[in-house]
């Protein structure tokens, strides 16, 4: 999954002259937190709601006045952008390393969209396969070649479709798979996996 | 009044699939050995202009042409042709039939009957354009909107232990719809919906209702958050008629799903439920089967419904003849009694977490609920 896929466009946008208030307005009204600035066409700075709310906060010394101070004064001038074919993964780890919301999404210095944490979200969403009517198994693997290949050969055999398959490295050697399957026989797929000598983890065997 | 004909049996997606016939064989032929078999009444079936009242133009289409054993090559997207909801010959009549006796149970209804139970149908996973977990058309919300285009405000109530997702979403916008479901949590469970948080949008905001509940919940603690919701959501919405699907797959016994009920809930539930009817509809209520894969679970679930809704003293001892027949045909024992055993089942050492979890669950939908839910 790409930058592109998950996006926003077009963006909305201020120019540096914009007033505070004007910008603060313009984000209320779209619903949105964050105004990338452009200045004949160039991507010169981004601003977010917060900026403009601790800028103008009468708690803040030297506060700026709302109705006169332009969006130049307050706006983050290097601003971290991503391209549309970085993966959805690599925005995420940009956005948490450096603490933002959002990235302008620039591709030969024009803004073609906005990515922020919402649509990574919803991105996260998609690739765990919630959105599909699924049933969802959890099994363990030891980390080595062919273990991922055995599980979903098994599934495969079963006649199951797999909505969506995440692992990830647990402690030491092992990996955690997350799997959503088309059917409401996990229980069932449950009980093959593990007469096959896997690691179910969920859904457990019933007590009684 | 039961609506049932034996061409229900005909929606059967082979030997080896749950949602057997099978079912309803025993069933049937449970109540014929215990004496308290009554004529039904057949229904006629469903036609497509009925399924179209809930579905697309082209789910329908291609539900025929599987059925004519036509090569469809998108069945997949429909949710059709998957290793829960196989094609198989005649499927779209199949489904039809079940579909027309949970719509003459509403013709009934409409035409003044109170009670009325459909020994069938409950295909509550069935989509707007998508088959999904062995549901093929949704004979719930074909019944649902006949009710409503009649003009009345309709309660469903599903008891499955899966989310009933297909009517939910189909009504997912409508005032004159509250849909109710107790269900296993869909974090692991298929179809991974029915949270707390929906509720309904647009004219139907505060109008869907999702109860999921944690696996290894107990009786104790179903029928505790089920007597505090029920209730008082039909209270609030005051249906004219409540429609229920009263799927067995809750049941210890079950295949696949983890909720621990045993048959005194189930029994505790049906007598609710008529209560409920009794005082919040007029006892207005249309009641259709639903999942249930245990054989040995589901049938005797089934048969106290049957003997609850008619008022009929509950038997103790399965009669003999019936259990051997069936013993050797399955080749397995089953339970001689219509209740399970009183045997003490074991302490899950999760009890009280589970029932606090549940607890909280419905703490958590009424504080939801409480600004939305409109009277």
């Amino acid at each position: 999954m790409l930058v592109q896929d998950v996006m926003r466009f077009p963006v909305v946008t201020v120019e540096p002259g914009v007033t505070l208030e004007e910008a603060y307005r313009l984000l209320l009204q779209k619903g949105i937190r964050h105004l990338p600035v452009v200045e004949e066409g160039r991507l010169v700075g981004i601003i977010t709601d917060r900026d403009i709310r601790l800028a103008t906060s009468r708690l803040n010394p030297k506060g700026a006045c709302p109705e006169c101070a332009p969006v130049a004064e307050v706006m983050t001038k290097e601003v971290v952008t991503a391209h549309p074919l970085d993966p959805v993964e690599e925005a995420a780890r940009v956005m948490r390393e450096r603490k933002i919301g959002s990235l302008p999404v620039l591709e030969d210095g024009a803004l073609v969209g906005i990515v922020t944490g919402i649509d990574l979200l919803d991105a996260l969403l998609k690739l765990t396969g919630v959105t599909e009517p699924s049933g969802r198994l959890e099994v363990r693997l030891p980390d080595r070649v062919g273990e991922l290949a055995r599980l979903t050969g098994f599934l495969a055999g079963r006649g199951i479709n797999i909505h969506s398959l995440l692992s990830y490295p647990e402690d030491g050697d092992r990996v955690r798979a997350v799997v959503r399957v088309n059917t409401l026989e996990t229980h069932l797929l449950a009980e093959g996996l593990r007469q096959e000598g896997f690691e179910v983890l969920w859904p457990p065997k019933k007590p009684w | 009044m039961v609506i049932y004909r034996d061409e229900y049996r005909l929606y059967d997606f082979g030997p080896h699939h749950p949602f057997s016939p099978v079912r309803l064989e025993m069933l049937v032929s449970l109540l014929k050995a215990l004496g308290v078999w009554r004529e039904p009444l057949a229904p006629g079936e469903a036609t497509r202009e009925d399924v179209l009242s809930v579905h697309s133009e082209r789910l329908v289409k291609r539900v025929e042409a599987a059925s004519r054993g036509e090569r469809v090559p998108d069945l997949e997207h429909y949710g059709l042709a998957t290793g829960d909801t196989p094609v198989f010959p005649g499927m779209d009549r199949a489904a039809r039939i079940l579909v027309g006796g949970t719509l003459e149970g509403a013709r009934r209804i409409l035409a003044g009957e109170r009670r009325v139970l459909q020994l069938g149908g409950g295909l509550h996973h069935a989509q707007y354009d998508r088959a999904s977990g062995f549901c093929v058309y949704n004979d719930l919300s074909v019944a649902i909107r006949h009710l409503t285009r009649a003009g009345l405000r309709v309660a469903y109530l599903d008891i499955d232990v899966h989310h009933g997702d297909g009517v939910q979403w189909i009504h997912y916008e409508e005032k004159e719809v509250l849909t109710l479901s107790l269900h296993e949590s869909g974090r692991y469970l298929f179809p991974g919906t029915g949270h707390v948080h929906e509720i309904g949008r647009g004219e139907g905001l505060g109008r869907k209702l999702n109860l999921p509940l944690e696996p290894f919940t107990e009786d104790e603690s179903y029928l505790e958050v089920f007597e505090a919701l029920v209730p008082w959501a039909l209270g609030a919405f005051r249906p004219d008629v409540l429609v229920v699907q009263a799927g067995a797959d809750a049941h210890h016994q079950d295949p696949l799903a983890d909720l621990l009920l045993t048959t005194r809930a189930y029994e505790r539930i049906f007598r609710l439920i008529l209560e409920y009817a009794d005082a919040y509809t007029g006892g207005r209520v249309l009641i259709t089967l639903g999942g249930g894969y245990s054989l040995d679970a589901a049938v005797r679930v089934w048969a106290l419904l049957y003997h609850t809704v008619h008022g009929l003293p509950l038997p103790g001892a399965l009669p003999e003849g019936w259990l051997r027949a069936w013993e050797a045909r399955l080749g397995k024992p089953l339970t001689p009694t219509l209740h399970d055993p009183e045997a003490p089942y074991p302490e899950i050492p999760r009890r009280r977490e589970i029932e606090k979890r549940n607890r909280l669950t419905l703490e958590r939908l009424m504080e939801l609920l409480r600004t939305h839910l409109i009277h």
